[in-house]
């Protein structure tokens, strides 16, 4: 609750200017920064895209967010930034290639991780988006379709068609429940 | 081949994420194929998440904000320099019609008067001199009219 009231506080207009303000945007930055560079990072499977990506996000979002937003709607905000950096970044330069993620821990199983890596390899960037955004971010399709700008009523078949496809590089015996 | 999946599924991954499962639920999770595979992928992606954010590092937040507060400037700089060069382009426009009016009146009253009492080489010559200065005029208005926003 602390920091939901710092982040309310540095919502309000002008308030980002101030030192209680620019403290108010480290809370958010702090709760939203590893989610979104993990979301850039598989989106383009690229991690120096996702670095230069994370950073342009936060600067486009301090430069035009709109008074009164809550954190819930600052966070979904910030996804559809990144999302359509991501997509102008795609058209811009051919680099929506996936490369192998950079190591940096053990702790998950090697084999699902490395089917995931090949999942993710396969799916095409939009399906990429759909799934971390639906799975790992848990949002909701009217989430999904403000962070992606696809409409409401296609995200459902679209991320049915992108489950489909992942789930043909990962296996099914791994389940619990 | 079925094309839509289940209506649970939100719901499914909802409780995977929060912790909060009925036992309706979970009962359907376990026997409906669709939220199998969409929580095992679910749970695969989000191991793969935790495992790549672990090594990131964000840069400092209040770095991001100078950066945003320096694009903010240079926004700022871009509108007020175009804002100056539309502003000097109609003052030249407006010039050049004032004068073009202004010379319109004088060059007649001035021909007459310069035609009665010149010969014919005079009146050559004089032309050849306005054909002249019209260069000149035009030639110093070209870098003004041309002036790119932010080169000063």
């Amino acid at each position: 609750m602390e920091d939901a009231g710092m982040i309310a506080a540095w919502i309000t207009p002008g308030c980002e200017q101030t030192a209680a303000g620019e403290e108010g945007f480290r809370q958010l930055y702090e709760v939203t920064s590893r989610p979104l560079w993990g979301y850039l990072h598989h989106a383009s499977g690229r991690p120096d895209v996702a670095d230069d990506l994370l950073q342009e996000t936060y600067c486009k979002f301090l430069l035009r967010h709109a008074p009164g937003m809550d954190e819930a709607e600052s966070r979904s905000y910030l996804f559809r930034i990144a999302t359509n950096l991501l997509h102008n970044r795609v058209r811009s330069r051919d680099d929506a290639a996936l490369e192998e993620p950079a190591e940096t821990g053990a702790q998950t199983n090697e084999e699902t991780r490395l089917d995931v890596q090949a999942a993710m390899r396969h799916l095409k960037p939009r399906e990429r988006e759909l799934l971390w955004l639906a799975y790992v971010e848990g949002m909701s399709h009217a989430e999904i379709a403000a962070a992606t700008g696809l409409g409401a009523l296609s995200i459902r078949i679209l991320l049915y068609r992108a489950r489909q496809k992942a789930g043909e590089f990962l296996r099914p015996q791994r389940i619990k429940l | 081949m079925k094309q839509m999946s289940c209506e649970h599924e939100s719901g499914v991954i909802r409780a995977l994420h929060s912790g909060e499962w009925s036992s309706e639920l979970r009962l359907h999770a376990a026997e409906c194929a669709d939220c199998r595979q969409a929580l095992f992928i679910a749970e695969a992606l989000g191991a793969e998440a935790l495992r790549v954010e672990a090594g990131f590092r964000p840069p400092d937040a209040h770095w991001i904000v100078q950066r945003s507060r320096r694009m903010a400037r240079e926004i700022a700089m871009r509108r007020v320099a175009l804002l100056l060069a539309g502003i000097r382009a109609l003052a030249a426009v407006y010039v050049a019609a004032a004068v073009g009016w202004l010379l319109r009146g004088y060059v007649a009253i001035q021909y007459r008067e310069v035609a009665s009492s010149m010969s014919g080489a005079a009146t050559g010559f004089a032309l050849m001199g306005a054909m002249v200065a019209a260069v000149f005029v035009v030639a110093g208005l070209w870098p003004i009219l041309h002036d790119r926003p932010g080169q000063g």
